[in-house]
């Protein structure tokens, strides 16, 4: 009775089976639209590549609830994963070749039974590489490619090469507090090549460099708590692989993507369905929907970011001024930020807009205004908390000044309820700046951004209704990331924060 | 019954004094009867005795030689704290040091002596205030002062009762935002780059027709004086007319804001009625498949933008199945479907979070559990000690969010061609047209205070917790 119990409860506790249900789940939704995709329900016919993707994920699906009931089975009987179910993992590895990256992230997963946080880091580091040259290797079915793409691609190759060695060799070498003298070079090289825009190599480059470097355990054990609540969370990562994903096409889209396909108009090839030149069609312009797209998420990014950094530096400094000295200086800064606050941000956003016309550098002014207030409260609220700890008191008992007690103590100790802030409203400046656009008050319309594209393609809705359909795609799967990577981090950082 | 009239306004008197901006309010509100109050307290002030005991008090402490011991005391005091920092202070810096602190020393405790003789004696420090409050308690004096010092008591009223004076401040409060919100939206439009006469008349016009637009606009004059007469248009509802188009500001406004507010509150209605229950449902299985299930809609919900789901509604609903019309059209029931759906899908989904994550938190308290312990069944406990409870956070998320998404129905509006007052305000910047844009965010930021204020009031007559805590402050 004591050991069933015990095996449910095994069951319930497996993170790596939650993952498989998870994967199936998202698997079969993902499978049931390409099949609705690959029938045109008018004519009846099918679209014979549409409808083979929806062959190969329909297996990859199988295989994956197949894996999942062994699990279950074994979980139940023995109360673990014996190595013969995890071996399964290296064929799922090849669902990665159909693109189901959920279940790719699910099979390293399984292959490792003991998931330290840099195995974790170099799996999603190869995992980005490898996403990063698939959809760069798109662009050799068009007409023509950019001057830096054959170099540039073989380089992303090289490094995703590296990776792969450094995924093996972080199997074999490093154990939990310490990593071999020699590591040092590997981790560098991975520093270095984060420039790459994988930030997943700059986080497994710092955790091994730790590794091999300090001798502070105190130090190391708080980042791999820290770092482990969050890769437990397979949506937490899945939204971070997106996020980062896409920030490493920003950066490689300059060298493997040619721009003029984005922004010059092609004639010969106007309003285009999709097809394997053009992975989303064309638009009325003849540009190539596809690379607009990955040039957009530039934009998207960048604006993003700075929407968030700007009023959360600015609200945040406001807000540790209001909540430390409190009364009179608090009640004057709370107040004058209560006005700010009345007014919806994309109403004052538009505001601002119609004042000092629309362009990029406006568009993030504007949204930043309107956001300081909801950062100065949660800085407020943290500083009011974190100034009533012993460690102020005792600072201020041995005499330092108030303003470096301020920025010294307290406003590092409240400084993760703002990141996680931060990344749970960055989706809204995210799709604050494309439904600006989209009313033509945002990014200046020659620009390749998502809201832009989408305005364009909101005339078409009729007769290519996918010109609006794959831009909004983009957009909510970046917001929908940040939004799983915020709940992740606070889930994490701060557990009662709302 | 004038009896309680009389001891009501001292009361609130007494209780004002702790508070300086009260005190000041009071002194303003009542500021001729306390002119002539003034003057009599000077006249016939009895209380001359304080100063003469005071001084007594500060002669007899020095003569008792307790100033040198307090001296030497804060001497030694500062040498051990010179030793223990290893820090390098002169002794005549420790000296001047020490003599300040045990002047305040002295101070401090001959006015803490002359008091209790004064106590002693059965009195009170007299200062000025405490004299009015002793007019206070004269009924005559009442009377007299019935008609000069009319607003003060209306105030003192007003102070008497803690609830009262929460709606009073909290009132004062929006109405001091919402100054804010139109000084602050005239002045980003004031300081804009662009000329409006030029904008509108085109690069060919002559000066004497800028001159002319300016005049009629009153461009021509003052900072202050154009933002006086956008306050007092904004209070008395008269905009003036539109830069272009000439057309009367506030009638266009009035016209296309119920359009809005319409779209709105039927989203709120939809919100609250599938949110709800999606969020108890949730609560009640935490971590189950359907749990999982509904929060990852409700992210996915938070996800979409308006105008792209907005456009699919429109291909999936008007195109392809062609159930539902594509554009509003006032009075057609069926084509206020798409976007009111529309406009809800976030505030559904975050109340539907909100919900569950407040009614989880509540489930774990205390009193829950005792509740259950103590034989209840579980349906009652959720419904009657949980749900109510936990509906309160819910209640301010959706005040907040109320304001974004009548800021956020522009969008929508234009998706669907609504002639609110979102797209009332986009089709106006594109000119830019001042009054209409500043009379429709002005306008917008003024409801959403008011919601507000109805929720903050509403809270402090249900909430037990917001009520003691008024009555106590």
């Amino acid at each position: 009775m004591k050991k069933t119990i015990r095996k449910r409860h095994s069951l319930a506790v497996s993170t790596e089976y939650t993952q498989a249900n998870f994967t199936w789940v998202l698997s079969l939704v993902l499978t049931g639209i390409f099949l609705w995709n690959s029938i045109s329900f008018k004519t009846g016919d099918i679209h014979p590549f549409a409808f083979s993707l929806f062959g190969v994920w329909a297996a990859t699906t199988c295989f994956q609830v197949y894996i999942t009931r062994k699990m279950k089975k074994d979980l139940l009987q023995t109360g673990v994963i014996p190595p013969a179910t995890r071996r399964l993992g290296y064929v799922q590895l090849v669902s990665l070749a159909a693109g189901n990256i959920f279940a790719g992230a699910f099979a390293f997963n399984l292959i490792n039974a003991k998931k330290s946080v840099e195995y974790t880091f170099a799996a999603y580091t190869l995992l980005t590489q490898f996403t990063v040259l698939a959809i760069s290797a798109v662009n050799l079915f068009k007409p023509y490619v950019s001057d830096t793409f054959l170099p540039s691609m073989g380089t992303l190759l090289l490094i995703g090469v590296f990776y792969l060695a450094v995924l093996i060799l972080v199997v074999r070498h490093v154990q939990e507090y310490e990593a071999p003298r020699w590591m040092t070079w590997v981790a560098l090289l991975l520093l270095a090549s984060a420039v790459t825009g994988n930030l997943f190599a700059l986080l497994l480059g710092w955790t091994l460099l730790m590794k091999t470097r300090s001798s502070d355990r105190s130090r190391m054990l708080k980042w791999n708590v820290m770092w482990e609540k969050i890769t437990r969370n397979s949506t937490a990562m899945l939204g971070m692989f997106f996020i980062l994903l896409m920030l490493a096409i920003s950066i490689t889209s300059r060298f493997t993507f040619d721009y003029a396909l984005a922004v010059e108009n092609n004639y010969s090839a106007i309003l285009q369905p999709p097809s394997a030149a053009y992975p989303f069609g064309t638009d009325n312009f003849g540009r190539d929907v596809f690379s607009r797209i990955v040039f957009g998420a530039r934009i998207s990014l960048l604006v993003g970011f700075a929407a968030t950094i700007l009023p959360g530096v600015i609200g945040g400094f406001l807000g540790a001024i209001a909540g430390y000295y409190s009364n009179h200086v608090d009640n004057w800064i709370m107040r004058l930020l209560d006005i700010l606050y009345s007014i919806p941000g994309i109403l004052l956003a538009i505001a601002i807009i119609a004042a000092f016309g629309a362009n990029t550098v406006n568009l993030i002014i504007a949204l930043s205004v309107g956001a300081i207030p909801t950062y100065a409260r949660t800085m407020r609220a943290n500083v009011l908390m974190v100034s009533n700890y012993d460690f102020v008191d005792s600072a201020k008992a041995l005499g330092e000044s108030n303003f470096a007690i301020l920025f010294k103590q307290v406003v590092p100790n409240s400084l993760a309820p703002m990141i996680v802030k931060s990344t749970l409203t960055i989706g809204g400046a995210v799709i604050a700046t494309s439904s600006l656009s989209y009313l033509g008050l945002g990014v200046e319309p020659h620009i390749p951004e998502w809201g832009n594209i989408l305005k364009v393609g909101s005339a078409y809705l009729e007769t290519n209704s996918y010109l609006a359909i794959f831009p909004g795609l983009a957009i909510i799967l970046l917001v929908l990331s940040f939004n799983f990577l915020g709940d992740g981090l606070r889930d994490a950082l701060d557990p009662k924060l709302d | 019954m004038s009896r309680t009239v009389i001891s009501l306004f001292e009361r609130s008197y007494k209780k004002a004094r702790g508070h300086t901006a009260y005190q000041v309010l009071l002194l303003l509100a009542g500021l001729p009867l306390h002119l002539f109050t003034y003057c009599s307290y000077i006249w016939n002030r009895k209380d001359r005795q304080y100063s003469s005991m005071l001084n007594a008090a500060r002669v007899q402490l020095a003569d008792e030689g307790r100033k040198e011991e307090w001296l030497e005391e804060y001497k030694d005091q500062l040498e051990r704290k010179r030793k223990f920092f290893g820090e390098n202070v002169s002794s005549a810096d420790i000296h001047r040091e020490a003599e300040k602190l045990a002047d305040e020393k002295l101070t401090a405790e001959s006015e803490r002596l002359s008091e209790m003789q004064l106590t002693q004696m059965g009195r009170q420090k007299e200062t000025y205030f405490t004299y009015f409050q002793s007019l206070l308690r004269n009924p005559a004096f009442l009377i007299v002062s019935l008609i000069p010092g009319f607003f003060m008591y209306v105030l003192l009223f007003l102070m008497s009762n803690p609830f009262i004076l929460y709606i009073t401040e909290r009132l004062l409060q929006s109405i001091g935002v919402i100054i804010g919100v139109a000084v602050l939206v005239f002045t980003i439009l004031y300081v804009s780059p662009f000329d409006p006469a030029t904008n509108i008349l085109g690069e060919s016009a002559t000066q004497e027709q800028i001159a002319n637009f300016n005049r009629l606009h009153g461009l021509d004059l003052s900072y202050w004086q154009q933002l006086w007469n956008a306050l007092k248009g904004i209070a008395t509802f008269d905009l003036g007319s539109s830069f272009a188009g000439n057309e009367n500001v506030a009638a266009s406004i009035s016209n296309k804001f119920p359009v809005t507010l319409t779209i709105a509150l039927f989203s709120v209605i939809m919100a609250i009625v599938i949110a709800i229950p999606v969020g108890i449902l949730s609560a009640t299985r935490p971590n189950s498949f359907l749990d999982y299930s509904f929060m990852f809609v409700a992210l996915i919900g938070l996800s979409i933008p308006n105008f792209w789901q907005g456009l699919i509604f429109i291909l999936g609903f008007s195109i392809h199945l062609n159930w539902l019309p594509a554009t509003y059209s006032p009075g057609h029931a069926l084509s206020l479907i798409m976007p009111v759906v529309v406009l809800g899908t976030a505030l559904t989904a975050s109340i539907a979070r909100m919900m569950r994550s407040s009614l989880l938190e509540i489930i774990n308290e205390d009193y829950i559990i005792t509740a259950r312990a103590k034989g209840l069944a579980y349906g009652q406990v959720l419904w009657k000690h949980a749900v109510g409870n936990a509906m309160i956070p819910v209640i301010t998320v959706i005040g907040l969010l109320f304001g974004g998404m009548l800021g956020g129905a522009a969008v929508t509006e234009k998706v669907f061609n609504i002639r609110g007052i979102g797209s009332y305000i986009v089709d106006k910047q594109f000119i830019p047209d001042i009054p209409a844009i500043m009379g429709g965010v002005v306008y917008v930021a003024i409801t959403i205070s008011l919601v507000n204020l109805v929720i903050d009031i509403l809270y402090a007559l249900l909430d037990p917790r917001i009520r003691s805590k008024i009555d106590h402050s």
